[in-house]
């Protein structure tokens, strides 16, 4: 039945492959795609799957360590989502290495020589358990941003993975929310956690949403997901999207955030911020960040550990 | 070359049933070296806040998927009434005349609890 | 009487205790799993087990705090380990090194562990079903519930990788069985109180729970060719009286080191 297929030039599948696209058609793991757009997904769907494995050390760090049995019991949930997220993220990104046999031990592989890199939040310290809570509350909202924006996208399984994915974000947000809620309405140093958190983390999260140009760190993948109709959004449209949907909600706990320039300016329509430090995701992307070798480390050490299970139980080759 | 001892595990496709009389629907796929385990990772991976009543686990190779020329052969003109009730919904009209009561699915499907006797 | 009464008493806390802490600190040496199991698969499904057996020991908790114990959340996380009930084995730690920087865990240890353990508690639950406390016997009826799973998880796991014909994998698992017999007694063990609990009806004698529990765990042995009368040890004493090891002090110390920077905080 590939016969039509086949017998079409190049060209002509492009022709038919932008046009189900534009006509808001799903592609399938095994239609036919150009090499860019496959290339394109499989950058940013292993990207995005393997953060979520490694986003999950920074708050398994706090799971013994949390204050209460529910809260205990909520973060385990939380961090076995994350684990969840990249479960499906790496099946969708397995499925489109099947024409370079490449499978999900080689994801591995990528990840531990640094080829195959996760977002810079999850190269930073969570020093408490404030960090704890802030990482759900305004890390999982950034993200939450980020992924909405693709729940569109133009590529079947990444869009049902996405669909599973943020409506358990959903979960994850008041998760951070009402430990965050917790300590702001605790203590005076459960109050200053919050603070000390929010300082921490806050470029982090700016820098998260990556650059608004490919001036700043020499490479932007945005146009050309926007392009395939991956996603919707810039970059920076994203980042003003976090900065309306956080600014005032952060403000009004009592807490303030560590840009004495932020203001929306309402003749543009738009935040004034002051920019990060663009120099800082060069240094994370060559797993130089402040926890980037332990995690990894950690990561490599249970992998390696476990290799016999993985041995014991593969498949017989016949 | 390095050789590497092949651990990959087997690719399975995870379906679920909500109730008893609910169909099967699918879920995603996972990573497992044999159905026994496929079945004992499916709920907590795919299901972990919802109800089931049944899981089926199916090994990806032995599902036959359309390629997207089949797909071409789905397509339907919409002329087929005469396949549905719609193309005889005239007939409530034509009992009507009769002073009778149309026999129509809502009806027909309340039998199910058993047809009360009358005249 | 009111002695009677008090002694009464005494046993169903001394075994509500138990139950609680083991699987307390049974949940905690899974939850230090998390993130890193075999395959990402299983450590999503490990975790729902884990957060279950939390979720069971938060119950016993709680009908220590209707018993005016205090809060299962200070029960939990604050008293020392000479106040635990917990059987020894399910303190030891996973592997040396910490799950922060260096796990060097042991998923054969684990397996054979959580197998065992589960079997043992499926067993107990069942005898507490009968309880003559009523409060008891309702939740033995709904820990049950999730005991389907996670025996049909850690047994599955058992028998695959002792039946693998791996040589490693079967010599890390006759290994693994070793320790955990040889510390083993300690889950049937019924502390100090053991003849008041059975002569109140609370629930049956540790050698009937024991002999029940090899009655079970026997065939399952020898399907996979571990062909040997099964014998457990308390080799690391008795944790039901209140000895423990290094091991759990430490543990202790991890999880509640945010509850003690401020006990009467709301976290």
């Amino acid at each position: 039945m590939n016969v039509l297929l086949n017998d079409m030039a190049e060209h002509e599948k492009l022709d038919q492959f932008i046009a189900r696209i534009k006509a808001g058609e799903k592609i399938e793991a095994d239609d036919w795609m150009p090499e860019d757009y496959r290339g394109t997904l499989i950058k940013l769907i292993s990207m995005h799957g393997i953060s979520e494995i490694m986003g999950a050390l920074p708050e398994k760090e706090w799971v013994p360590k949390a204050p209460t049995l529910n809260r205990k019991l909520g973060i385990m949930a939380k961090v076995q989502d994350e684990m969840g997220h990249g479960q499906l993220l790496l099946r969708v990104a397995e499925d489109l290495l099947k024409p370079y046999n490449k499978k999900r031990d080689d994801l591995m592989q990528d990840l531990f020589t640094g080829d195959l890199k996760f977002h810079n939040v999850f190269h930073m310290e969570s020093k408490s358990w404030g960090d704890a809570g802030l990482i759900g509350w305004l890390v999982d909202g950034a993200a939450i941003i980020s992924q909405t924006n693709m729940l569109g996208a133009s590529y079947g399984p990444y869009a049902r993975a996405l669909h599973r994915i943020c409506a358990e974000e959903v979960f994850h947000a008041q998760h951070g929310e009402a430990i965050i809620m917790a300590l702001a309405e605790g203590t005076e140093e459960q109050r200053k956690m919050v603070q000390d958190s929010i300082d921490y983390w806050w470029e982090s999260l700016l820098l998260f949403f990556g650059p608004p140009s490919k001036n700043e760190v020499g490479s932007s993948k945005q146009d050309v997901t926007i392009k395939y109709r991956i996603r919707t959004s810039t970059n920076e449209e994203l980042r003003q999207a976090f900065f309306s949907k956080y600014v005032k909600r952060i403000l009004s706990l009592g807490y303030t955030i560590p840009d004495e320039t932020l203001r929306f300016d309402k003749d543009t329509e738009t935040w004034i911020y002051q920019q990060p430090d663009w120099g800082k995701l060069k240094i994370i992307a060559r797993n130089e960040g402040p926890r980037s070798q332990q995690r990894l480390n950690l990561r490599r050490i249970s992998y390696e550990n476990n290799k016999w299970v993985r041995e014991a139980l593969a498949p017989k080759v016949i | 070359m390095e050789t590497r001892q092949e651990t990959y595990f087997e690719e399975f496709e995870v379906f679920s049933r909500k109730t008893q009389t609910s169909p099967v629907q699918y879920h995603f796929s996972l990573l497992a070296p044999n159905e026994d385990i496929a079945i004992m990772m499916a709920q907590e991976n795919f299901m972990r806040r919802e109800a089931v009543d049944d899981i089926w686990v199916v090994k990806r190779q032995n599902i036959r998927k359309m390629t997207v020329e089949e797909k071409k052969t789905l397509q339907r003109i919409d002329n087929k009434d005469y396949r549905t009730t719609k193309g005889y919904g005239y007939l409530k009209k034509k009992w009507r005349k009769y002073e009778q009561e149309m026999l129509d699915e809502k009806e027909i499907m309340s039998w199910a609890g058993g047809v009360k006797n009358g005249e | 009487m009111e002695n009677n009464s008090s002694l009464e008493n005494t046993a169903i806390k001394e075994l509500l205790l138990q139950l609680a802490d083991d699987d307390f600190i049974h949940s905690y040496r899974g939850s230090e799993w998390l993130g890193l199991a075999p395959h990402i698969e299983e450590d999503v499904a490990s975790s729902s087990i884990a957060q279950d057996t939390m979720g069971h020991a938060a119950i016993f908790f709680k009908l220590l705090e209707e018993l005016g114990e205090g809060d299962a959340d200070q029960l939990a996380h604050d008293r020392p380990a000479k106040e635990r009930r917990n059987a020894i084995i399910l303190e030891v730690v996973n592997g040396p090194g910490n799950y922060m920087e260096d796990p060097d865990y042991d998923w054969a240890f684990a397996v054979v562990r959580n197998y065992l353990y589960t079997q043992a508690k499926a067993i107990k639950i069942q005898s507490l079903h009968s309880s003559s406390y009523e409060p008891l016997a309702e939740v033995a009826q709904k820990v049950q519930m999730e005991l389907y799973y996670h025996l049909m998880h850690w047994k599955t796991w058992f028998i695959q990788l002792l039946g693998s014909g791996h040589e490693e994998a079967v010599s890390r698992m006759k290994a693994a069985i070793e320790k955990t017999l040889q510390d083993f007694q300690g889950v049937f063990s019924l502390g100090h109180y053991r003849v008041e609990m059975v002569k109140q009806g609370l629930i049956e004698d540790e050698a009937v729970l024991l002999n029940k529990w090899i009655q079970e765990v026997t065939p399952v042995f020898e399907s996979v060719g571990v062909a040997c009368s099964i014998k457990v040890g308390m080799v690391k004493g008795d944790g039901r009286t209140g000895q423990h090891t290094e091991d759990l002090e430490k543990a202790l110390e991890t999880l509640s080191e945010v509850y003690a920077s401020d006990k009467t905080a709301t976290w």
